[in-house]
């Protein structure tokens, strides 16, 4: 929460610079998995993605991790994941039944082929916290906000007190996902709000000028709200800044904390979700 | 969690640094003693007396800082200490004293000494009028006769006539400027000194310690030029009288106001206006100035076309006065007081942040020779933002820093050979790391507090400087420092990862942990003749608050934490070397300085590291050691049409931190190797000035990706090793032109126009890179460069009025 207060206080007082496209020359360096995906729990098949690293420049889609073993295990049970276009695709998915149950920890499994920065197997695990119902969700248009206005989406839900929560917000339009790479998602913790009844607490705020963001009347507004870990929180917080750097408050850059092991990139998560919906008249 | 109730000094685990009170009682005497023994064998027989008195200026009333009193005869003096006093103390005779200050008509005065005088001197500032006398005066030689090195001493009047950002005059803009002096960012107030980090600067403004001495995100400085006398920078050789931090002290000192007649000054430049009244309250005896300044682009910002902006507001203001009153030859009071804001606010949220500072002292002379200052000082550093109540995420932030200090200082004039300094300081701190809190009746946030707490800093010195023959003054002294935590605080206690496995709550006025230091401070000075000199100095200097900032350049919301259980104090020691060289009379100066320092438990964070209202900061703090080296020349022309200096510096910094770059070494976020400034100011006609800088430094260490993965829809960058690129090298030049209305004696309303422009060749210094992912094409990334200024015009306009 004082995270996305602090980011908008600041933001908003930035005295903006020029800037420009420039040609750089980096070092290169070695090959690392990335290994990027979750589970969940709803009902379906989920997907994780392997590729590799490149070099910063590389340029082209990112080179993929084919013919992997593939398996996830919750503590009791072991699943297997295919890869969807074998030989090819590098995404892995599980069979279309799968559902995730909180409170479980599931670890991932993968045994690559031929060795990746001197490995052959990466492990991750995630626990799968619960996430508390929403009740309901509002809306807000402010047209005196920025150049087109902007769309408030609030919460209404009832905050648990006895343990530290983290979430992550997904939003849907008309059934379609908005939120549809990393960088749009909002993530928060519960400080400021622990134990809370939330009410009408603001989760997004929708710049009618950008493209993704616009929503008309008539269209079906769903809020996805997850109970993550907080090693994911901080892995999402930390994606979305990756490559700014903005001298007033960017720290020293460094590379993203992920779950995987034995070098690798990326995050295997597991989260529990929870919906509401409303129609924009 | 555990409750300690009872018992001071409970935290015994830094027992090496623990030290009690009793060597302090014995430093002093043993001082005093030394150097008493030196002069007893040497001064038995011959009557001495003394000659005291304060250097003034003529239409001012003001002190003189730094003023030089020359015995022809002997070839020895005295110089004026921050207040105007001097003393001399010599054998009966006749002497004829030479009264001399930059800037001033030098005046020379014959005495017959055979009782204690008291001779104050009111010098005549130069007018362009006396310009034949001027050419045939000595300037003063304290660049080679004093045994003070790695300082810096400016004037206002020098300061001003540096070209500046948006024609915004700015101290600590000047002092970015100084050999071994480095800017942290494009435009920014933050300073590194030899290689320290900006919080290792102390900045004092009268005595006062200001937290953050930046406006505006750090474009502009808190020092309103109107209000300031002069300033004094040392990298290096720190006298034992100031403590605190590792790499820097700069002293501020505000005007007195003048005691003679009233004075209006003024300026209206394109983003700030400035007003100075100041004038005497009894003639020759008291006076005050009170100066204010204020910005005021936000006045324009309902002009705006974008409808978002028009109720923003953005500006800043300061607040200086001062008053003083000589109560009589022996005693003098100076109050003087500080208030500046930033105010930031729009339609959703608000924030202000500031400091005030305020300052009582006594000036009081024991005898002829042993002058003292009491001090009082309170500062307050505080940061405020939140959204209006009346909503449900309305909400407040807020965090402080408040200091309550009690000082006293002593100078002893024994002799001409021998001058003792002592005294002790006490600082109370008061830590509200932070608050933030829902607000109103419908706000559904709750309160998240990092516990308040409390410390003691105190220190105690002496020192002499004596002078053991023509060509040889040493100077030694010792600084006693201490650090004690204070309840009611909260400390956590941490495991080999830093996570925190519990904690102790202590209670109100528990001395819960201490730490002391010994800070010797030593410097020679060896005169081979009137015009050249070799110095050297060491000092080992403590510092027990530091930022809690992993940025370059930092924001307002940065906040200051003490040393603790868990933080050990920062120690550095530094040695130079330096070769001094005066020219022409002295209107050149010259010198190399050649220097080392090391520095132990110096702080850094770990990455991704939770700075603000975290109550486990503690726990995010990775320490190491630091050592930065370097070699500064430096020219100063104070020749009569063309002043400022030319430097030259290579210096070196690097940190070496066990979790941070793999526990190798890195280069420091300010290590810049190459830098040049020029700073020259030339007097085309009475009427005219011209002024120009230019600054040269190797771009700054920066970490970029060398790799590239793909996580949920972005591209992320895989990083080098810290700090393994640069920036492309910086460079500027600044210049501007002044008109002065016309001089003529008595006139009471005078001004000047200034047109200055920053980056005039319009260089696209880099701010920033950030790597991006192409929005047309997300397969493609591509480095972007963010600078913040082309060429930045401006005019000032300034005036005064006296009413002579």
């Amino acid at each position: 929460m004082i995270k996305q207060i602090l980011t908008l206080a600041l933001i908003s007082i930035l005295i903006t610079g020029c800037t420009e496209r420039i040609d750089l020359t980096l070092d290169e360096t070695y090959t690392r998995i990335v290994v990027d995906g979750y589970v969940a729990t709803d009902f379906g098949a989920y997907q994780i993605a392997l590729t590799k690293s490149t070099d910063y420049f590389y340029n082209a889609p990112m080179p993929r991790v084919n013919n992997a073993n593939v398996t996830l295990w919750d503590g009791t049970n072991s699943y297997y994941l295919n890869e969807t276009v074998p030989g090819q695709s590098g995404i892995y998915t599980t069979d279309s039944s799968f559902e995730a149950q909180v409170n479980k920890t599931y670890t991932l499994q993968v045994r690559v082929p031929e060795a990746i920065s001197g490995h052959n197997t990466f492990d991750a695990s995630c626990h799968l916290n619960p996430v508390t119902p929403i009740d309901s969700i509002t809306y807000e248009f402010h047209p005196e906000y920025g150049k087109e206005g902007v769309w408030f989406i609030n919460l209404w839900a009832q905050e648990p007190g006895n343990e530290v929560n983290y979430y992550m917000f997904n939003l849907f339009k008309n059934g379609i996902l908005m939120t549809d790479s990393i960088q749009k998602r909002t993530v928060s913790d519960d400080a400021l709000i622990n134990g809370k009844y939330m009410t009408g607490i603001t989760v997004f705020r929708l710049n009618n000028a950008h493209k993704w963001m616009t929503i008309a009347i008539g269209d079906t507004i769903t809020l996805q709200m997850s109970g993550i870990t907080k090693e994911y929180f901080n892995y999402v917080n930390q994606v979305k800044q990756a490559g700014f750097n903005i001298p007033f408050f960017s720290g020293p850059p460094a590379n993203v904390q992920g779950n995987i092991n034995n070098g690798g990139i990326g995050f295997f998560a597991a989260y529990s979700n929870s919906y509401a919906s409303k129609v924009v008249k | 969690m555990k409750t300690v109730n009872s018992g001071s000094f409970a935290n015994n685990r830094n027992f090496p640094f623990m030290l009690m009170k009793i060597p302090y009682l014995i430093l002093l005497p043993a001082l005093l003693f030394i150097s008493l023994c030196g002069q007893s064998q040497s001064n038995a027989k011959p009557r001495h007396f003394t000659i005291s008195g304060k250097i003034t200026d003529l239409s001012s009333g003001e002190a003189l800082v730094g003023a030089t009193v020359f015995i022809r005869e002997l070839k020895t003096g005295a110089v004026s200490d921050i207040y105007g006093n001097y003393s001399l103390t010599l054998d009966t005779g006749a002497y004829s004293l030479v009264y001399s200050y930059i800037g001033f008509v030098t005046v020379e005065k014959k005495i017959d000494l055979h009782s204690n005088q008291t001779i104050s001197i009111e010098l005549n500032p130069h007018q362009q009028t006396l310009k034949e006398v001027e050419i045939t005066s000595e300037k003063d030689d304290k660049n080679v006769k004093k045994p003070e090195m790695s300082t810096f001493r400016m004037d206002i009047k020098t300061i001003q006539r540096i070209p500046a950002l948006m024609g915004e005059v700015d101290i600590i803009k000047a002092i970015q400027l100084l050999p071994g002096v480095q800017s942290v960012g494009e435009g920014a107030s933050g300073f590194s000194v030899r290689g320290g980090a900006p919080d290792q600067n102390l900045i004092l403004l009268d005595e006062a310690t200001v937290y953050n001495a930046s406006h505006l995100m750090g474009f502009f400085s808190v020092f309103n030029n109107d209000a300031i006398k002069d300033v004094k920078l040392y990298k290096g050789d720190i006298p034992a009288n100031y403590g605190g931090r590792l790499s820097s002290v700069l002293d501020v000192r505000m005007n007195e106001g003048n005691s003679k007649k009233f004075e209006v000054n003024g300026g209206i430049g394109i983003i700030a206006s400035r007003l100075t009244v100041e004038g005497p309250l009894a003639k020759d005896r008291a006076s005050f100035i009170v100066s204010g300044r204020r910005t005021y682009a936000d006045l324009f910002l309902p002009l705006s076309s974008n409808k978002a902006l028009q109720n923003n507001r953005l500006y800043f203001y300061d607040f200086n006065a001062k008053i003083n009153y000589r109560i009589n030859d022996n005693n003098q009071i100076f109050l003087s007081g500080y208030f500046g804001r930033d105010v930031f606010k729009n339609a959703f949220a608000g924030m202000q942040w500031g400091n005030e500072t305020a300052t009582f002292r006594w000036n009081h002379l024991f005898t002829k020779q042993l002058f003292s200052n009491f001090s009082f000082i309170y500062t307050n550093y505080r940061y405020f933002l939140g959204t209006p109540a009346g909503d449900n995420n309305s909400f407040e932030w807020l965090s402080n820093l408040r200091d309550l200090g009690l000082k006293g200082d002593f100078s002893y004039y024994l002799n001409t050979k021998n001058t003792i300094k002592f005294g002790a300081t006490v600082i109370y701190h008061m830590f509200t790391p932070g608050i933030a809190r829902g607000i109103g009746t419908e706000t559904v946030f709750s309160e998240v507090k990092v516990p308040n707490n409390y410390a003691v800093e105190s220190g105690i010195y002496g020192s002499n400087e004596q002078q053991l023959n023509s060509h040889l003054t040493i100077k030694y002294g010792l600084r006693l420092s201490m650090f004690q935590n204070v309840g009611p605080g909260t400390v956590f206690h941490y495991d080999s990862t830093h996570a925190a496995i519990d904690s102790t709550v202590y209670n109100p006025g528990v001395l819960y942990n201490t730490y002391a230091g010994v800070e010797p401070r030593l410097g020679i000075l060896y005169e081979f003749n009137p015009k050249s000199s070799v110095k050297a100095s060491y000092a080992r200097t403590y510092q027990y608050l530091q930022l809690a900032q992993n940025s370059t350049v930092g924001t307002p919301l940065d906040i200051w934490f003490p040393a603790s259980p868990n933080v050990k104090p920062q120690i550095a020691d530094q040695v130079a070397l330096g070769y001094f060289r005066n020219f022409r009379r002295n209107t050149i100066e010259t010198s190399v300085e050649v220097y080392y320092k090391w520095m132990q438990n110096v702080v850094d964070f770990k990455d991704y590291a939770k700075l603000l209202l975290n109550s486990k900061l503690e726990g995010e703090i990775r320490t190491g050691k630091a050592w930065s080296y370097g070699i500064e020349f430096l020219v100063r022309l104070n020749e009569e049409r063309l002043n400022g200096w030319i430097s030259y510096t290579y210096s070196r910094t690097f940190r070496q931190i066990a979790e941070i770059n793999a526990g190798s070494k890195y280069p420091a976020p300010y290590d810049k190797p190459n830098n040049i400034s020029v700073v020259l100011n030339y007097n085309i006609s009475k009427r005219f000035t011209v002024s120009a800088n230019w600054v040269y430094a190797t771009g700054s260490p920066v970490t970029f990706p060398t790799g590239r993965a793909e996580v949920g829809g972005k591209i992320i960058p895989i990083y080098s090793d810290r700090n393994a690129y640069r920036y492309q090298d910086y460079h500027r030049l600044d210049v501007s032109l002044t008109f002065y209305s016309k001089p003529k004696p008595g006139r009471k309303f005078t001004w000047d126009l200034n047109f200055s422009v920053y980056n005039a060749y319009n260089r696209k210094n880099t701010w920033s890179i950030n790597f991006v992912q192409d929005k047309e094409n997300p397969n493609t990334t591509y480095a972007e460069k963010v600078y913040l200024f082309g060429i930045v015009p401006s005019v000032t306009f300034n005036f005064h009025f006296n009413n002579d």
